[in-house]
């Protein structure tokens, strides 16, 4: 089955920079120009969920902040506790037995569980299933807040390196030598070749009805080989295809700036160039209603107060803003800066509808023509 | 007057702070200030007992510039391949096997696709570094990746799975060592944000429920100050008078508005870990807007002031 691929956005940036809801404003904003989109979140939030009118599960779903753009926006915020059955479900559609033996594997149901990695893999092939079956203009991809968050670029790439090379026959037929009394395989001795040494010393790690266990999941998941590959070469396309484009997240906190940083000499080994590297809660300039209040406050010490305070944090919000703009002007002075305010509200569908008016000039830039 | 010293009045919290350690584990979603607290940790309890360990994943770069340079506190960094080195060595009880063996062909594909080795290798460096300063405080900067509870399940999940065996035994230690409730702490830090704070109150049950941890600290950052009641009224009035001036109070109440429900949001959020409902969360922090970078001085003041270091 070929699919139709979409222009893909993938926003990524360090923690806490409002990474997830610049997806979601970014998607937006897209709807509003009449595109059909879908928005992943890698990281769900709950509340943005709602806010979005949708579940977090494996299905694409309509979303919808605005009224007016319902149907044309989608989302797909798949669950992290799911990723282990949800991973196998898809690979093993139409296979019930396979699917029930491998859900049973101790060894699957541990390694995909504790893998932190797993939830974006899964996320991946979920992406991959869903442009598959319905044709969307743009796909905005929202990264897990982190450094290695580019990661997963290459994570399909690296199973299929798994599945396909020689290491997973080897370990299959490594098991079949642990004999069946369970007796691990023999020391080789000083002079036995290399591989001989590495079975033995896989012997010493592993207990042998382990190494059967694994055997039996890598020779499960070399049943569905082809439809891994499948689906690999689709994410693939879509994370380092002519269309993709990167957007960097930053916003003046922590190690926002450093993390940018990092992440854009990332992309640059994967030959990627970004196409603008967003500043959140940057103010650039005072509001003009502060102005116009100072000169009323007089004789209101409650207000007076109210109106210092807010003074202050906008100020300092801007020296901030300032200095992490000056810092990326400096280390990546080459892409693009968009500057955008602080949103003050508590909702957040709210937040979105605003971020996604102040990105609105600039997405020719961001989303291309 | 720092901008530290305001807002205490705020805490939810009357009760004596449980005391913490030997090993603390801050926790929470990324940009919420984790190392900031972490530092600060580790800087009061190295001021207390003239040592203490902070533990950074990653390049370590924001726990060095946050503690500062003249601090006292050892600052050790967790580097996931070096962990695994560390790791495979002391199970083969030889630097050089390990070394053939992360080389292997097959080895290292497996490795690179199936990462829960690589984090429990992470977690026995932990243990490690930790075991270089006995009798002190050692406080761990937790990664934001992944949900802070699956780092905390792992161990036990190995354990188990690997029902003998070195690995089994790698695992036992570090939950025996790392991870049991006689141990270590938990720090969980969070921000007064609907999305961030509703994650949080779960992942507070769950480390209660499920690994029976509940937190012993719960630091919600970026507290906003209150304001005056009277400069709602007056603001209004300014509404009611209409005009360019009128125009500009809408704006200011807006803004008002919104810090008193960031903080009114958190307050009732928070109820819904109140010990009358069985949580067992008692400890818990509103550490106000401070919108420069503090310095782990400053957190480590902030927290003594308060009885939680």
């Amino acid at each position: 089955m070929s699919a139709h691929i979409p222009t893909t956005i993938i926003c990524a940036g360090g923690g806490g920079v409002g990474k997830t809801t610049t997806s979601a404003a970014l998607a937006l904003a897209l709807a509003r120009k009449g595109k059909t989109v879908l928005v992943v979140t890698v990281d769900p939030a709950r509340r943005l969920a709602h806010a979005m009118g949708v579940e977090i599960d494996e299905r694409v779903q309509p979303a919808h902040v605005e009224p007016e753009v319902e149907g044309k926006l989608f989302a797909l915020m798949p669950e992290p506790r799911r990723s282990t059955p949800t991973f196998a479900e898809i690979l093993f559609e139409g296979r019930p037995d396979d699917l029930a033996r491998v859900m049973k594997n101790p060894v699957y149901l541990t390694m995909a569980d504790a893998a932190a990695s797993m939830h974006e893999i899964v996320s991946l092939v979920l992406i991959a299933r869903a442009v598959e079956k319905q044709k969307f203009d743009y796909l905005v991809i929202d990264t897990a807040p982190s450094r290695n968050a580019l990661d997963f670029v290459s994570y399909p790439g690296r199973l299929a390196v798994l599945f396909e090379g020689r290491a997973v026959g080897w370990l299959g037929g490594l098991a079949r030598r642990v004999n069946e009394e369970g007796e691990s395989v023999k020391d080789p001795g000083m002079f036995a070749g290399a591989q001989a040494r590495i079975e033995a010393l896989f012997a010493r790690i592993l207990n042998p009805r382990l190494l059967r266990e694994l055997a039996q999941l890598f020779a499960d998941l070399a049943l569905v080989k082809d439809r891994f590959a499948e689906l690999a070469r689709t994410s693939e396309t879509l994370l380092l295809g002519s269309r993709s484009r990167y957007v960097l997240v930053a916003a003046p906190s922590g190690s926002a700036q450093a993390d940018a940083i990092f992440l854009h000499k990332k992309l640059t080994k994967l030959e990627q160039r970004p196409v603008g590297v967003i500043l959140n809660r940057s103010d650039e300039s005072p509001p003009p209603w502060l102005e116009v209040l100072r000169k009323s406050a007089g004789g209101w010490p409650a207000l007076g107060a109210a109106i210092a305070q807010v003074d202050l944090e906008l100020k300092t919000r801007r020296r901030a803003g300032d200095r992490l703009s000056d810092g990326l002007k400096k280390a990546i002075g080459q892409v693009p800066q968009l500057r955008t305010p602080t949103i003050e509200a508590a909702d957040p569908a709210v937040i979105v509808r605003g971020l996604a008016t102040a990105l609105t000039p600039s997405l020719e830039q961001l989303a291309g023509r | 007057m720092s901008q530290v010293a305001s807002g205490s009045q705020a805490d939810t919290s009357g009760e004596a702070h449980t005391p913490l350690g030997p090993l603390v584990l801050v926790t929470g979603k990324g940009g919420v200030g984790k190392t900031s607290i972490a530092a600060g940790l580790a800087e009061a309890a190295a001021r207390r007992d003239g040592a203490a360990m902070l533990i950074e994943f990653g390049d370590g770069e924001s726990g060095k510039r946050i503690l500062g340079r003249n601090s006292k506190v050892i600052h050790r960094v967790v580097d996931p391949r070096v962990a695994m080195e560390m790791a495979i060595a002391n199970l083969l009880g030889s630097t050089i096997l390990a070394k053939l063996f992360l080389g292997n062909f097959a080895v290292r594909p497996m490795l690179r696709a199936a990462p829960a080795m690589r984090e429990l290798a992470m977690l026995e460096c932990v243990r490690l570094y930790a075991d270089e300063v006995p009798g002190k405080l050692v406080v761990v900067d937790m990664p934001a990746t992944g949900h802070g509870l699956t780092w905390l399940r792992l161990p036990v999940q190995m354990r188990d799975m690997f029902a003998s065996g070195p690995i089994h035994d790698l695992a036992a230690r570090i939950v025996d060592r790392l991870v049991a409730p006689s141990r270590c702490s938990v720090v969980v830090v969070t921000l007064p944000e609907r999305l961030v704070l509703s994650e949080t109150v779960e992942l507070c049950r769950a480390l209660d429920r499920e690994v029976k941890l509940p937190p012993a600290r719960l630091v919600v950052n970026r507290f906003p100050s209150e304001l005056a009641p009277e400069a709602w009224d007056q603001t209004r009035a300014l509404i009611a008078r209409g005009g360019p001036e009128g125009e500009a109070a809408k704006e200011l109440l807006r803004v008002m508005d919104a810090r008193r429900t960031a903080r009114e949001e958190t307050l009732t959020i928070l109820r819904e870990l109140d010990p009358k409902k069985g949580s067992h969360v008692t400890s818990k922090l509103l550490f106000p807007e401070s919108l420069e970078d503090l310095g782990a001085i400053d957190v480590a003041s902030w927290l003594e002031a308060r009885g939680a270091a």
